[in-house]
């Protein structure tokens, strides 16, 4: 109790509060600007956190997070372009309804699910967290290992369309991540004798680099004619729904809550999917299911209420096991850290006021989607009508801004380009970069918890499969693989099916 | 070019990078002394010799896919955009050079510069007063921002320096 007492201290100074209403407009926007997700808005306010405090510095990130996930939908419903990836849902009945002329029912109401999915999901995280913890703090580097391959091997499995493409990715974040000073015996690997190298890649400058320099290459290459083309937004504000709709869909609301949640707690996966899932869900349990696509306000609510409910999902095994399961985490993940949090099952025993603050700050995001969406919302949408390249112009000094402050290097800027342009080429023949981000974030865990390990049973692998845990989890790791790639291999045979049909 | 042709090139370019890579682990990281000493070498050699299986895997499997194409068109998996190839190398210099021109201009000098840079080369805008009104204007609500409000450190010049 004490501790909790302290973190709402902490938790609702001015300071926090500015920094976490901050974070959510800063997120508002960038997620409700199609083509820049809040990952890039987190990898920006990054750098800033840097000067803030602890509590301040994670609220800002958690409310750029929660901005972004809500702010995605603005997009979706008004222009029929999704913000965010997880806002593509929303997409199927909020951009009909807008055509309806029910465009400020759809947006309060998106809100208004949006909070519930939220805090729904932060209560269910706040119960297991602690159980998660309970259960892991008895790991030792065998059963980590072990773990960070499980969660590892469901990101590169899940995250694209390819298995294949997705392990190359990932292997590629992890050989990145041994560049540098070796942390157990402190040898140089692969620094070419510069001193700048013998740090590593900078995890944040590859983010920056990773998420937001693709975005400024393709914003700049939009031809002109597409550029400035007027944008239909109507005079719309944002409308409460009634007591009676919420109440009527209330079940829907909790049982999409659960499935955002679920689903936000595999490494991975994320919002979009979640999305989906909720949409199908409320789809096919519906009485009216002839009326999704057409401006059904259930295909606002499902889709809204799950892909919010990530939020809290995903932070489950970041806070409980250390393990960011999305770029968002990943780099909430690198703001822990920073300020000498190290998420995992001991974080309660060490941190346990700036845990309970961040549920607070939580709780405090949510109170600023509400007001800067509900009141903020004719303000808001005029930021749709800036044209895109030139908010890349900004972007890009920001992107400089973040690399440089890092360590106050332009190494670091030239480094931001080169994997910048390395990420376009990359996206652009679909080769997810997800699993590079968690490669290095994962990578050096990786390899210390093995190599702790080998040096616990002196060069013994049986250290791994004596631990049953430890086996569960190497099992699983295999099994999620084998499995991703039978059902690709599946996938691809009916195609080629398909095709035989259709040339006969 | 086709997105079988992308995943060709670039399991033949993982192939070369892991083989370079596979090389100079080898060659530069020492060995570890056994008995539960993995060393630091172990864990890059392995990653560099995973890169080589998965990228044989890919360039294998675009080239089978290439012979099938030849009796019939599959569907694909979601094909690529175009890699814009210009304007991504237009992008590299300029931020190359938008950190080298930070240490020697500074923050507050440096940032105009590129901002008109990429205005007028990438985007093809001549409006002077966008021109001008971007470049002053993004300069200095960061520095407003950043420097003064946040505290945090922009480049100052060493030729030459305005704060």
């Amino acid at each position: 109790m004490d501790s909790f007492l302290n973190a709402l201290a902490l938790a609702l100074t001015p300071m926090s509060i500015a920094a976490v209403g901050f974070g959510t407009l800063l997120g508002l926007v960038f997620g409700a600007i199609p083509g820049l997700t809040f990952t890039v808005a987190l990898a920006l306010a990054l750098p800033v956190s840097f000067s803030l405090e602890t509590v301040p510095a994670i609220g800002l990130l958690l409310g750029t997070y929660i901005g972004g996930m809500t702010g995605g939908s603005v997009s979706a419903i008004l222009l029929g372009i999704p913000g965010t990836p997880s806002a593509a849902a929303t997409v199927l009945d909020g951009h009909p309804m807008t055509k309806k002329g029910l465009a400020s029912l759809a947006l309060g109401t998106a809100v208004i699910v949006s909070v519930f999915g939220g805090i729904f999901s932060l209560i269910v995280m706040v119960v297991s967290v602690d159980l998660v913890s309970r259960v892991a703090i008895g790991f030792g580097p065998a059963e980590i290992f072990a773990l960070v391959l499980f969660g590892f091997s469901t990101i590169c499995g899940l995250c694209g369309k390819s298995l294949l493409k997705g392990l190359i990715s990932g292997v590629l974040g992890l050989m990145i991540m041994t560049i540098g000073l070796d942390a157990i015996e402190g040898v140089p690997r692969l620094t070419f004798g510069s001193v700048n190298m013998l740090q590593g890649v900078n995890l944040l400058v590859a983010m920056i680099g990773l998420f937001a320099v693709p975005f400024i290459i393709e914003a700049f290459s939009e031809k002109p004619h597409n550029r400035n083309a007027p944008r239909p937004i109507a005079n719309v504000r944002a409308k409460l729904p009634s007591f009676d709709l919420l109440f009527r869909n209330l079940w829907l609301m909790i049982r999409c809550s659960v499935i955002g949640t679920g689903i936000g707690a595999i490494p991975g996966t994320g919002g979009a999917i979640a999305a989906f899932l909720a949409y199908d869900h409320a789809k096919r349990f519906s009485k009216t299911p002839e009326q999704f696509g057409k401006g059904n306000i259930e295909g606002v609510i499902a889709p809204e209420t799950a892909n919010n409910a990530v939020t809290g999902g995903t932070l489950i095994p970041l806070l409980s096991l250390g393990i960011p399961g999305d770029p968002a985490t990943a780099i909430v993940l690198a703001g822990l850290m920073i300020h000498g949090i190290v998420p995992g099952p001991a974080l309660f025993m060490n941190n346990a006021s700036e845990v309970y603050g961040m549920y607070v700050a939580v709780v405090l995001a949510y109170l600023w989607v509400l007001a800067l969406q509900l009141l903020g919302i004719r303000v808001f949408i005029h930021v749709l009508k800036v044209p895109r390249e030139l908010l890349a112009v900004v972007v890009l000094v920001l992107c400089a801004i973040g690399a440089y402050s890092i360590r106050n290097s332009a190494f670091d800027i030239y480094s931001m380009a080169l994997i910048g342009v390395a990420a376009y080429v990359l996206v652009a023949i679909r080769v997810p970069i997800t699993p590079i981000i968690l490669g290095m974030v994962l990578g050096p865990t990786l390899e210390n918890e093995f190599r702790t390990a080998m040096m616990l049973s002196e060069g013994k692998m049986d250290i791994f499969y004596t631990s049953p845990t430890a086996l569960g989890f190497i099992g699983l790791a295999a099994l999620v693989i084998i499995l991703q790639g039978i059902s690709e291999l599946k996938l691809k045979r009916k195609n080629g099916r398909k095709v035989q049909v259709s040339d006969a | 070019m086709t997105n079988r042709n992308h995943n060709a090139v670039l399991g033949l370019l993982l192939l070369t990078l892991s083989g370079i890579w596979t090389w100079l682990v080898m060659s530069t990281i020492p060995a570890g002394f056994g008995e539960g000493d993995i060393g630091p070498r172990a864990f890059p050699l392995i990653f560099g010799l995973f890169l080589a299986a998965l990228a044989a895997l890919l360039l294998a499997q675009s080239l089978r896919h290439r012979s099938d194409q030849r009796t019939r068109t599959a569907p694909d998996d979601p094909a690529g955009s175009p890699i814009l190839w210009l304007p991504a190398a237009l992008l590299l210099i300029e931020i190359s050079a938008y950190g080298f021109l930070l240490e020697k201009l500074g923050f507050v000098l440096a940032t105009p510069l590129v901002v008109l840079a990429v205005m007028g080369l990438n985007l093809r805008i001549r409006a002077p007063k966008l021109l001008l009104g971007m470049s002053i204007g993004t300069t200095l609500i960061c520095w407003i921002i950043f420097e003064k409000a946040l505290g945090i450190y922009l480049a100052h010049g060493s030729w030459i320096n305005l704060g």
